[in-house]
């Protein structure tokens, strides 16, 4: 018989939910990754194929982070775990869930309205996917801190609002150059549309980290 | 089997019902109200551990057991326990967690009033010293275990989840710990003045085991707590786990476990004894009891939240049901016995008798006592405590407390005569082959009071002299004064004219 720790049904099943836990948080990692690469591509105006390829990487995962997240709540709540912080726990994963579905939309709308991208905007864009995709990064990091290492939700956090700050420096500097361009004025909104919609990523970053910090403070409590 | 021997035995279920619905709350409140185990769930295993912890550990001390054994007829035990188990039925109905030991030493104090006995001024004082020192001490573990525990946590970075498992774990086996010491605790106060007159006879199972008639009585008693449990106990429960201050799950675990590590520390003998011999410093043993030290837990992680959350006014309220707890039950008891004596013809206690006789002075001369003056009510017979604590106190008005004491433990008449016929009801596994055997050679004679068969016995045989009064040798002396008040009820002659009608 054996009797490894892992192997009782208490313990296996909770072993089981942590890992899909990480998985998701896995997934909303990687989908950021691809966002990013994904917007490079279409920038540096590599072949469409290749972009096509990227958004369906990205709804796949999409897909699959729903599919955990409505596991992990099914688990949390019919084996009534963590019940002081199991609402606390549900709102998170939603809305670190949503930064995946978001990424995806804004990724998929490029490809669909393929909006001109000047040469003289493009590195500002790519530094505001990067800023917006780091500040995801962050907030996901703090989220696995959350449940492994409290007391490191903290420095995550400060790291989300940084590249938050960031992704709005860049979204204001870009929009001015935008609109001191000679370009047409369909086209200045279509591209202020894009520049808004990455900077959106990272406002909603920084939401997930506000909450997250809450939460935080209810746990040491 | 008299019926009213039954009658009487419903009081004693009340109050294990009264007792399971109130004391649960001490080993699962915390656990049921963060919602770490489901009440049904904590009910099933304090249930469970109570039968056990009564049946196994509590049988195995029934002599001399619960403090309702003081009371000298059957019908004043029975109103004693009977308005004891009413009072914390009322604080559990408002769901107040009390001690229902001191609803009983509470309802005795009734008793003693009634009958013109006196009452132990060190109950008294133990009753004080509990409301406000054990709460100090709960609140004191509280606190620092939830502190060290905090910080233990935030090293290891244990999952979550994990820790969640962890805590749930932890509560159950705490909870099933303290529910088995709440069984093998306080089944004596529940039935041990049943156990003389058990309705039950033994019986075998093959040559497994036996079941005595005093498991089967406490079998009876620790079903009758759990359905305390499972019928009332769970607003007590919220008090203890939310009513004070909200929990956290590793909240309600320290709590679970600082009370226990308090009532281990202070209480304990076995381990004061332990440390004794080891050469080690010993810890003062005080009284302690579960529901203040559960409620002293929760005010001390509460105070080191930094004392925002905690209800003061729940607070009060259960501050006030621990003092209103014995007064009511002595007022109950008093009134209740009336009753009982004057409607019901029932013989609620027994005149103690005492008499300052020749070898009673001798004796107290001989411990280093002055009693001259006593010489004064020499040879009269006098009835009822506080009759005779005036006639001494008239007779030599400079006595000490501690002398008063000893001149009560010495002149109180309690004839014994040592006949054949109830030597073949001696527990051989209670008594050893050595001090049965002293008995015998007793034989067929008399005594009037307790410390002069003490003095026959402790002449012939080592096995029944108390060895020097220290703290090494606390656990020796308890087990004998046991044995010896064992020996003492066994071959006590009842007189005739005694009774308190």
């Amino acid at each position: 018989m054996n009797l490894k720790v892992e192997n009782l049904a208490l313990f296996g099943k909770t072993k089981n939910i942590e890992r899909m836990i990480d998985d998701l948080m896995d997934c909303i990692s990687n989908g950021a990754e691809i966002f990013q690469t994904g917007i490079n591509a279409y920038l540096d105006g590599i072949e469409d194929d290749r972009c096509d390829d990227l958004v369906h990487q990205i709804r796949d995962l999409e897909v699959e982070g729903n599919r955990l997240r409505r596991e992990i709540e099914g688990h949390l709540y019919t084996d009534m775990l963590i019940p002081d912080s199991r609402g606390d726990v549900l709102s998170l994963l939603e809305d670190i869930n949503f930064l995946l579905g978001l990424a995806e939309d804004i990724f998929l709308a490029i490809t669909v309205e393929r909006p001109a991208i000047d040469d003289m905007f493009k590195e500002d864009f790519k530094l505001l996917a990067a800023a917006a995709v780091k500040a995801v990064e962050s907030a996901v990091l703090a989220s696995r801190a959350f449940f492994r290492n409290i007391t490191a939700v903290r420095d995550h956090l400060g790291k989300v609002s940084f590249h938050e700050e960031e992704a709005d420096q860049i979204a204001v500097r870009l929009k001015r150059k935008i609109f001191a361009s000679d370009l047409d004025l369909e086209k200045k909104l279509h591209k202020r549309y894009f520049v808004d919609k990455f900077d959106r990523l990272a406002d909603e970053a920084e939401d997930v980290g506000d909450w997250l910090a809450i939460y935080t403070i209810k746990r040491s409590l | 089997m008299e019926i009213t021997v039954l009658v009487f035995l419903t009081s004693g279920l009340f109050l294990g019902w009264s007792l399971g619905a109130n004391d649960a709350a001490n080993v699962f409140g915390t656990a049921v109200a963060s919602r770490m185990v489901q009440f049904t769930t904590a009910a099933i295993i304090c249930t469970l551990f109570l039968i056990l912890g009564a049946v196994i550990s509590g049988a195995g001390a029934a002599h001399g057991l619960g403090a309702l054994g003081k009371l000298n007829a059957l019908p004043g035990a029975f109103m004693a326990a009977f308005s004891a188990a009413l009072t914390v039925y009322w604080m559990t109905k408002a769901g107040l967690p009390v001690s229902t030991t001191q609803a009983i030493v509470g309802a005795i104090i009734g008793w003693n009033i009634f009958s013109g006995s006196i009452t132990d001024t060190a109950a008294l004082t133990k009753i004080l010293a509990t409301w406000v020192a054990c709460p100090i001490l709960g609140a004191i573990f509280g606190a620092l275990i939830y502190k060290l525990v905090m910080v233990t946590l935030s090293r290891s970075r244990i999952h979550l989840l994990r820790l969640d498992v962890y805590t749930r774990l932890g509560l159950i086996l705490a909870g099933a710990f303290g529910s088995y010491s709440l069984g093998a605790n306080n089944i004596g106060n529940v039935m041990g003045v049943f156990v003389s007159s058990s309705p039950f006879s033994d019986f075998s199972v093959g040559d497994l085991f036996t079941f005595t008639s005093i498991q089967q009585l406490f079998l009876l008693g620790a079903i009758a707590i759990g359905i305390g449990v499972f019928t009332y106990s769970k607003r007590v429960m919220m008090t203890v786990g939310d009513g004070i201050l909200p929990l956290t799950p590793v909240g309600a675990w320290v709590v679970v476990i600082s009370h226990s590590i308090v009532l281990f520390l202070f209480s304990s003998i076995e381990l004061e004894h332990f440390l004794a011999s080891n050469g080690l410093p010993t810890i003062p043993l005080i009284p302690v009891s579960s529901s203040q030290a559960v409620v002293g837990a929760v005010i001390g992680i509460g105070l080191l939240k930094g004392a925002k959350g905690i209800k003061w006014r729940a607070l009060g309220n259960i501050a006030s049901g621990w003092i209103s707890t014995p007064i009511i039950a002595s007022i109950v008891c008093f009134v209740m016995l009336f009753f009982l004596q004057n409607v019901f013809n029932q013989v609620v206690y027994h005149e103690v008798r005492y008499v300052i006789s020749e070898p009673v002075l001798v004796y107290l001369e001989k411990a280093g006592a002055e009693v001259n003056q006593l010489k004064a009510i020499q040879g009269q017979v006098i009835s009822g405590g506080t009759h005779f604590r005036d006639a001494i106190r008239g007779a030599q008005p400079d006595l000490t407390q501690e002398l008063e004491q000893k001149i009560f433990d010495a002149a109180e008449l309690y004839p014994m005569s040592l006949s054949k016929d109830k030597f073949v009801k001696i527990d051989k596994e209670f008594l050893s082959p050595e001090q049965i055997e002293q008995l015998h050679a007793l034989s067929g004679r008399t005594f009037d009071h307790t410390w002069q068969l003490y003095d026959a016995l402790s002449n012939k045989s080592k096995e029944w002299k108390k060895l020097e009064k220290n703290k090494l040798n606390k656990p020796f002396n308890k087990h004998l004064d046991e044995q010896l008040t064992y020996v003492y009820e066994l071959f006590h002659q009842a007189e005739s004219v005694d009774s308190g009608r």
